[in-house]
């Protein structure tokens, strides 16, 4: 349906929500009026927020199609409330123009905002450079190799003072290999309790550090995806005082959950980037609150049923979180920061990180808007996910709020 | 006190008294049925147990394994190694197809924490944790404490220290959960590459890194067995370092009691963790231990059926 008049609907207009109103939306805009035939629905009171951006989407196409697929993932973003995001493969290195060109076209098909990262090594094996030149000439907005670390210091630094040319931000997630060793959860009391090999948070600090070294000495702007320990934030604030460029970003789940959570041992909490401390977590809900976290990541990464149902070591690592984000973290954000902060930590700053024009609600111009009622429980059945996976920590879980409609790029679904 | 709290057996962290009372109570009447000539019981006649075992055992499977046969129960072997898990089967595959042929018991060991739990989410039959990586070796524990009471009449009040690898060690965390329940003063001391560095939740415990302080006041010393793989990661410098420092020699005892008792959960690296003189030495109850983890492992089984039966 494109065209449909909400009603009783509070839109988020200049940063706070008005009062319930009625929003005619005809062809993807906020229009006066809406012709005859356009769906109504009663939003009782429910919020009209603008949508929302994803960074970290990982669709498995083309290489694991039969995994997931943009069809899917365009699915899950229409479910979830998103009108972008930012699109980087762990499994499929866009290391050259072709490939990049390959998956924009497949993108194109669905008419969603989708951004996308070009690798800076080919393969990610950090050995050889990748075409950057190129790759952002063809639309990459950046460069990262997907979760991989890059422990090799020179060629790190030949990656990024090559890829300097381009102006564009490159993108790590800070994890060093070597430190990690085979670990797969926070190295804390329920590791040790467990007998888990784990990850200490040096293993993020120490990557972190040589990153934003080698930043400051070339001058290149990066970005930290799904930061997981205060240390770290301390890190970030430091460079930027010396006039580091340097962006962030924090996984939804790790705002959700602590380490308590491996007492579960359950596979759907095994995810690459581990979750820390209740310390941690703290902390970087801090740093959201004191503007030092940019943006709130996705990380949207399909794993089959059959990966995911064995022992927690054993498991896939990865979560899909895109149908659930929105209701799972809004009241909590909301409960410690203005709705104006939430809504640029999910909607205006990812977008921005990744070049991509904000969503905004506007009478008279283009409308990309989530509908939620912030105070009806939703529970997350399997049935709520796109595709054939179902790798979701909050499976069976209530979540607080419930998204009721999305309006993207002009198309109403209801949910 | 006949039937136990728990329905499975994953590990001795939050098992209670009560449970851990009735298997040891148990498992002394089993292990006078051990030294009776007709050592055999028909308490699981018509019951099919698995071993499941994921990770090399000679031990811990020829022990179930004497456990279940001496209960009567038909008992299958499974490993790995010729299994269809070689050929790329789920886990729960696996268990599942086992499960299709109408079994009662599965008894597992596997390199990953949690896997028993993750078996009895996905399956009907009882589950007995072997060993499941660094987390938990129950059965091993519940003998380790049937052998003190055994030898020094209770467990309540006295000082047990586990010496060595406590990091990697499923036996030293089964034994501080159930030891510490059971009301004694349990140490634990190691190289610190080898002890865990977050100990918070493991507070009922006492951390000692001098080992001499740490056997001064023990009435029973469990060394553990140190792998040679900590010296390929860089964990530890020598074997003969280790020895020096951390070892069970004739010089170390002189700083604990006359009588204390010398414990091992096997196979011993004679000369590393444990001199060859203390092993075969007055103090060491080693043999015991194994004699003990056929009755306790009987009395788990026997138990855990019984509970099902009684359900």
């Amino acid at each position: 349906m494109r065209n449909v008049i909400l009603d009783n609907v509070r839109p988020f207009v200049d940063g706070k929500f008005e009062n319930p109103t009625k929003m005619c939306l005809v062809d993807g805009a906020w229009a006066d009026s809406a012709p005859e035939g356009s769906q109504e629905f009663d939003a009782k009171g429910a919020l009209a927020i603008p949508a929302l951006f994803g960074l970290g989407l990982d669709f498995k196409e083309p290489l694991r199609d039969d995994i997931y697929t943009f069809k899917d993932g365009v699915d899950a973003m229409r479910r979830g409330g998103f009108y972008g995001g930012l699109y980087e493969s762990c499994a499929n290195a866009i290391d050259d123009s072709l490939k990049l060109s390959a998956i924009q076209q497949i993108s194109a098909k669905y008419g969603l905002s989708i951004a996308f990262l070009g690798a800076f090594s080919n393969g990610y094996q950090c050995k050889d450079l990748s075409e950057m030149v190129e790759l952002a000439q063809g639309g990459a907005i950046g460069f990262g190799d997907g979760n991989q670390d890059c422990s090799r210091s020179r060629f790190l630094r030949l990656a990024m003072e090559y890829g300097s040319m381009t102006g564009k931000r490159f993108f790590f997630m800070p994890l060093d290999d070597s430190l990690r060793h085979h670990g797969l959860v926070h190295e804390g009391c329920y590791a040790d309790t467990l007998g888990m090999k784990a990850i200490p948070r040096v293993a993020e600090t120490i990557a972190a550090f040589r990153i934003l070294e080698m930043a400051r000495f070339l001058k290149v702007p990066v970005h930290f995806k799904q930061v997981s320990c205060g240390e770290t934030l301390r890190l970030i604030e430091d460079a930027r005082k010396i006039g580091v460029d340097v962006t962030c970003d924090v996984d939804i789940y790790h705002l959700l959950f602590d380490d308590s959570c491996l007492f579960n041992l359950d596979s759907n909490y095994n995810v690459p980037m581990p979750f820390r401390s209740a310390e941690d977590r703290e902390a970087l809900w801090k740093g959201l609150e004191s503007g030092v976290v940019n943006a709130i990541s996705i990380n949207h990464d399909p794993v089959l049923r059959q990966d995911k149902e064995v022992n927690f070591e054993d498991a896939v690592p990865g979560a899909i979180s895109l149908e659930v984000a929105l209701p799972a973290l809004w009241k909590s954000l909301c409960g410690r920061l203005s709705a104006a902060r939430a809504v640029e930590l999910l909607s205006t700053a990812p977008a921005q990180l990744a070049g991509v024009a904000p969503a905004e609600i506007r009478k008279g111009s283009a409308a990309n808007l989530v509908l939620l009622d912030p105070d009806t429980p939703t529970e997350v059945t399997p049935s709520m996910f796109a595709g054939q996976v179902r790798n979701c920590p909050l499976l069976g879980q209530k979540l607080p709020s419930k998204i009721l409609g999305t309006y993207l790029g002009g198309l109403w679904t209801e949910v | 006190m006949s039937a136990l709290e728990i329905k499975h057996l994953f590990g001795l962290r939050g098992v209670s008294k009560h449970d851990i009372r009735l298997i040891l109570d148990n498992a002394k009447q089993f292990r006078e049925i051990l030294e009776r000539p007709v050592k055999k019981v028909p308490s699981l006649r018509g019951m099919t147990v698995v071993n499941l075992f994921f990770e090399n055992s000679t031990r811990t499977r020829t022990s179930f394994e004497l456990a279940e046969k001496r209960l009567s129960a038909d008992t299958v072997n499974f490993t790995s190694s010729n299994s269809s898990v070689k050929k790329g089967e789920t886990l729960v595959d696996t268990l599942r197809n086992i499960e299709a042929m109408k079994i009662d018991i599965v008894v597992v060991r596997h390199k990953g924490t949690g896997v028993p739990k993750f078996l009895a989410d996905n399956s009907d039959a009882i589950i007995v944790n072997a060993g499941d990586g660094a987390h938990e070796h129950p059965t091993q524990a519940l003998l380790d404490m049937l052998t003190i009471e055994e030898k020094l009449g209770t467990l309540e009040g006295k000082n047990v220290t586990i010496v060595g690898d406590i990091r990697h060690s499923r036996v030293a965390r089964s034994n501080l959960w159930g030891m510490t329940t059971m009301g004694a003063h349990v140490t634990l001391c190691g190289p610190s590459t080898l002890v865990p560095r977050n100990t918070e939740l493991m507070d009922k415990v006492t951390w000692e890194s001098d080992v001499k302080k740490a056997v001064k006041d023990a009435d029973a010393i469990i060394a553990l067995r140190l792998q040679k793989e900590r010296m390929d990661d860089a964990l530890l410098p020598s074997m003969r370092e280790y020895r020096n420092t951390f070892g069970i020699t004739h010089e170390l005892l002189e700083c604990a009691k006359d009588k204390v008792l010398i414990m091992h959960p096997g196979p011993i690296n004679r000369g590393v963790e444990l001199d060859s003189e203390i092993a075969d030495g007055d103090n060491s109850v080693i043999l015991n231990q194994v004699t003990n983890g056929v009755a306790v492992r009987m009395a788990v089984l026997y138990l855990l059926a019984g509970g099902r039966a009684n359900a």
